[in-house]
């Protein structure tokens, strides 16, 4: 595979064999104009729908079949592993689908850890988030509609906290399950890995997927595991309790904290890019 | 895909990789260097993370109420499995990707990684491992107590023998997973593409998990040990910790050695002999 290094002028490495894209415009009103942008919004709709179908119906189904007092047996369904391989299987299938649309995002932290490191503009960001709640909504909505008295019954797939856990523990809980998701979405998608990889991005959606995978593992327990806002929020709207929503705040405030941490981790930390512009710690030039 | 053999300095021109030059055992140098310091940041994220995660997991399925409300013993090796997937992978262009003293060991036996390398990765791992189980038992105090704390000890009815034993092979089984994934020679046949080298890792993690749990809860990391150890405080878990260093350890010494002189055959090259076919 013959790499062709561009001397591009100003760049200061001419040993990289990858180049970081430049940062994404604050407002970009020519993307508006373009069907791409409307297909990435329209994939990222479907996408969330999918995913927020396929998997509060697991949570459901799982909760059906193991209700003993009303005809379910002790271990029935899936079980909860069955339900975390749920929501990170969907999300590996889901994000392979359409990571060359929209980026594959599915997830407004997602999105907005991306917006902060300078990789989606303002108004597309916007434009993902809002596809994405309202794919939640429309997600659930399906499962509501094809068997509403045992959604009703059994919780709607609703994010909350479980009984003898605090808000403070809740919320930190979806801060550093989010931080796990977006450092994995961050690293997924370094140009600086792609070209480790010999620019082969063939599994960048598999360990994304197994991130989700295993922080479902770890906070089931704690919050039925929210870690994104979409998914929460869609259960919250077609379930529509007290105290899904009296808990709500959690699950938007906790997994933007988690991106934003993972997005200065990622950008500051392991690329340095604020000390590249210092123009310090260059010593070794391929840093 | 054209491959350029370079000429210079190699006496098999049939070979289409190169073995890397041998770690300097003090290169001081990288203590100059913001890379090393980075790598040291990532190992401790990384190993707090994976901590957090996995001792969590375990918590959580031991707080079940009914037989079947946790995520059962096998969700419990997939939080172990899939966290060093994804931690390996994410980490490896950073830092090598360890998570594991005992994979540092490994490495540094085989002089992929100089002593000071080594010392540090190890401190950030144990360091890391602390934080993480400190997380957990933030979140989750009273059950973490009451609840073993994620502590690996022997189990009633296994020997320290025996315990000590498991630890050697799974941890032979995991550092020999890593050795084969990293391998400059593999990484040739797969036509120089390492993208699945995390996935081995995390599955050799797994699988050892499946097989080792009912014995010892499964070390084969001393940091996640040490980490539950610091954490739990409790005398079972500290009388037992030696055998989650000392069994890894050695783990790992078998593993390099293994690699190193039986299926590289580097002593055996370096002799001389064993050499009618060039592009052995």
């Amino acid at each position: 595979m013959a790499k062709d290094v561009e001397a591009v002028p100003g760049e200061g490495f001419q040993t990289r064999d990858y180049q970081d894209p430049p940062p994404a415009p604050f407002i970009d009103g020519a993307e508006l104009k373009k069907w791409s942008f409307y297909r990435a919004v329209i994939a990222e709709f479907v996408a969330t729908l999918l995913f927020l179908y396929i998997t509060v119906l697991t949570v459901i189904g799982y909760k059906i079949q193991s209700d003993t007092d009303a005809g379910g047996v002790d271990c029935g369904g899936v079980g909860i592993l069955g339900i975390a391989w749920a929501f990170g299987g969907m999300i590996f299938i889901l994000v392979y689908c359409t990571a060359g649309i929209s980026g594959g995002h599915i997830n407004p932290a997602v999105t907005f850890g991306l917006f902060l490191a300078r990789k989606v503009s303002l108004p597309r960001a916007l434009l993902y988030i809002i596809a994405q709640c309202l794919g939640a909504i429309c997600g659930v909505g399906f499962v509501k509609a094809f068997q509403s008295s045992y959604y009703t019954r059994y919780g709607g797939g609703a994010n909350s906290l479980a009984d003898g856990y605090s808000t403070g523990t809740g919320l930190a809980a979806e801060i550093i399950g989010t931080f796990v998701l977006v450092y994995t979405v961050f690293s997924a998608t370094d140009p600086k890995r792609s070209a480790r990889d010999s620019h082969v991005p063939v599994l960048a959606p598999l360990p994304i997927g197994f991130a989700v995978f295993m922080v479902h593992l770890a906070t089931i327990p704690i919050t039925g595991t929210g870690i994104n806002p979409a998914r929460s929020f869609g259960a919250a709207v077609i379930y529509n309790k007290s105290k899904p929503w009296d808990d709500h705040w959690i699950f938007w405030v906790g997994p933007f904290i988690g991106a934003a941490i993972a997005a200065f981790y990622h950008q500051f930390v392991l690329r340095a890019s604020g000390s590249k512009s210092l123009g310090s710690f260059r010593s070794a030039a391929n840093v | 895909m054209s491959k350029e053999v370079s000429e210079e300095g190699k006496t098999h021109h049939g070979k289409d990789y190169v073995d890397p030059p041998p770690a300097p055992l003090l290169d001081m140098g990288e203590l100059k260097s913001w890379s090393f310091y980075r790598a040291l940041i990532a190992e401790f994220i990384a190993t707090l993370l994976f901590l957090y995660v996995t001792v969590a997991t375990v918590i959580g399925h031991k707080k079940q109420t009914g037989p079947c409300d946790g995520v059962g013993l096998l969700g419990i090796a997939w939080a172990f499995g899939g966290m060093i997937f994804v931690l390996v992978y994410c980490t490896a262009g950073i830092s090598g990707g360890h998570i594991n003293p005992a994979v540092t060991f490994g490495l540094f036996l085989a002089r992929k990684v100089s002593l000071v390398r080594a010392l540090g990765y190890m401190i950030a791992q144990c360091l890391g491992a602390i934080c993480g189980v400190g997380f957990v038992k933030a979140f989750m105090k009273t059950p973490y107590n009451t609840l073993g704390g994620g502590a690996n000890t022997v189990a009633d009815g296994y020997s320290k023998g025996t315990a000590l034993g498991a630890e050697i092979i799974g941890t032979f089984v995991l550092v020999y997973t890593v050795f084969s994934a990293t391998d400059p020679k593999r990484s040739a046949r797969d036509s120089h593409i390492p993208v699945l080298a995390p996935l081995p890792i995390g599955f050799a993690v797994f699988m050892v998990h499946l097989a080792t749990i009912p014995i010892t809860g499964t070390g084969i990391n001393p940091a996640r040990s040490f980490g539950a150890a610091v954490i739990y405080n409790n005398e079972k878990a500290w009388d037992d910790q030696w055998i989650f260093w000392v069994g890894p350890f050695l783990g790992a010494l078998a593993a390099a050695a293994y690699h190193q002189y039986i299926l590289r055959a580097s002593a055996i090259k370096a002799l001389g002999s064993f050499r009618s076919n060039a592009t052995n």
